[in-house]
């Protein structure tokens, strides 16, 4: 089941010196955390001159997966999607 | 004229991401991986599979097949939307793996890259293709992520590399030479070989020609005269034998769109917002090539399975949207509509370098529609597309998804 949420969503993020890499490490959505275990892709789009990164990503237990939006102009992140990877 | 196999080391390499749409997903949704996955244009019950995963195909939910008929060969099929940025960015990332070995890099479509290899530093250091090829493989994982396979298949020309890259699919790696073609030839049958459909197909079977084989014994006056009429005989003579012919690259020649309705209709107005929806389109990117054009086709398709196209040549030179709509409105209003109109599509031809200077005889002097066109332009690229739209758009939603085309990635 996947469903589109496009509700603002707070994030932890993680940026690692040695990986060189930022990372989304917690999500909080609806009084829960749920805890980034695998970082699926990562890119960005423009919308205009505004540069979003999104990032699409499962959580710990497997259970949920979230396509995150972060917008730079403003550092707001957006959860776009939320899926647990069955069919509608 | 007769030419022997080509015996020389095989030096290109044919690389296709597999699957490539279904693929990247199942990377970027780990829930997904291992499951029948079909990205189709639409959702909905009629909206076409453009790919599958290995999953998917297994169950026979292939290319072209609706989304109705998805789920009726599998419930469990989850069926997505394309996310073209995404592929775009897939493509971008495999592309930069491979710029790491040589700068002789052709991209034939968003999945498909082929690489020449002469010359190159890496071979000149003695390495063989097929260790390259295994090393690009990992490069790809690591780049994209560790759920992306690629085939590679490695030939004296770019035909044999592409057969190579099909025998063992997926995450396949395979190497043509001389040696053996006939024996991968013995194990293929016409309608495999790359570029020979089932209507040259039939031009063999009449000509007696009904196995790879046998196309290959077959002589190339007899190739040229009797079967294929035209130098494409001698084309085929050449490339079985692993000459190369097909590293021919053809400059742009139209700049196009086109669109799959989700909501069918025969309703003129709607259609004619569709229309300059896709005319934008069309001169942002005949714009921002530094071009402008001097002809026009239009293309409808129906749900009865017909279709209509028109083309004309253009008296002034097209540059600003409003040029292209106009033409492409008065095509429209020519068109015999006989059923709901299932996808329509616009091109512009004749392109030219360099936005025109010349004055339209009754069109008023075009350099204010010059002077327009990329001032809406900068806007629109500040603030995304279709912040400033022509008025016949009014009141339209995004309608016009953003579509990844399967073939040229020139632009």
């Amino acid at each position: 089941m996947r469903e589109k949420i496009n509700e603002k969503v707070g994030v932890v993020m993680y940026f690692s010196a040695e990986q060189r890499r930022a990372l989304p490490h917690v999500v909080s959505w609806h009084g829960r955390d749920y805890y980034v275990g695998e970082v699926g892709y990562h890119h960005t789009i423009r919308e205009g001159e505004t540069l979003h990164h999104i990032y699409e990503v499962v959580d710990k237990d497997k259970t949920t997966a979230f396509r995150l939006n972060l917008d730079t102009s403003n550092l707001f992140w957006t959860l776009e999607v939320v899926s647990d990877g069955n069919a509608d | 004229m007769e030419m022997p196999i080509n015996y020389n080391q095989p030096l290109v390499m044919h690389i296709d991401l597999n699957s490539c749409f279904a693929i990247i997903e199942q990377q970027a949704n780990p829930l997904i991986r291992h499951k029948p996955v079909a990205v189709a244009a639409y959702d909905t019950p009629g909206g076409a599979v453009i790919a599958s995963s290995y999953e998917a195909k297994a169950l026979g939910i292939k290319l072209g097949v609706n989304v109705r008929e998805a789920r009726l060969l599998s419930k469990d099929v989850i069926v997505l939307m394309p996310d073209p940025a995404k592929y775009r960015d897939a493509h971008k990332r495999f592309k930069e793996v491979l710029l790491n070995y040589t700068n002789r890099i052709t991209p034939k479509s968003i999945d498909e890259f082929v690489i020449d290899f002469r010359g190159s530093l890496a071979i000149q250091r003695g390495r063989s293709l097929a260790d390259i090829g295994l090393e690009i493989k990992q490069k790809i994982k690591e780049s994209l992520g560790e759920y992306v396979t690629v085939n590679i298949g490695i030939g004296p020309n770019r035909f044999l590399a592409k057969t190579a890259a099909g025998l063992h699919k997926p995450d396949g790696l395979d190497v043509i030479t001389g040696e053996h073609l006939k024996e991968v030839y013995r194990q293929l049958s016409l309608i495999e070989l790359t570029g020979i459909n089932v209507h040259y197909e039939a031009r063999l079977n009449v000509a007696g020609i009904y196995t790879p084989l046998q196309f290959l014994k077959a002589d190339a006056n007899f190739l040229k005269h009797q079967v294929f009429h035209s130098k494409l005989g001698l084309d085929w003579y050449l490339r079985l034998r692993g000459w190369e012919v097909d590293d021919v690259i053809w400059g742009r020649k139209s700049f196009g769109h086109q669109y799959a309705l989700g909501q069918k209709t025969a309703d003129r107005q709607q259609l004619s917002q569709l229309l300059m929806k896709l005319c934008e389109k069309t001169g942002r990117r005949l714009r921002s090539s530094g071009h402008s054009a001097s002809g026009i086709q239009l293309f409808l398709r129906f749900t009865n399975r017909q279709y209509w196209s028109k083309g004309r040549d253009t008296k002034a030179e097209m540059y600003a949207t409003s040029d292209i709509f106009l033409y492409a409105q008065r095509l429209l209003n020519q068109a015999v509509i006989p059923a709901k109109v299932t996808n329509i599509g616009v091109a512009v031809y004749g392109l030219k370098s360099g936005s025109p200077e010349q004055l339209g005889f009754f069109d008023g002097t075009r350099m204010d529609k010059k002077s327009r066109a990329e001032a809406v332009d900068k806007i629109n690229d500040k603030y995304g597309e279709f912040t400033l739209i022509p008025a016949v758009m009014a009141n339209m939603d995004n309608t016009i998804l953003d579509r990844i085309a399967f073939g040229s990635v020139r632009n």
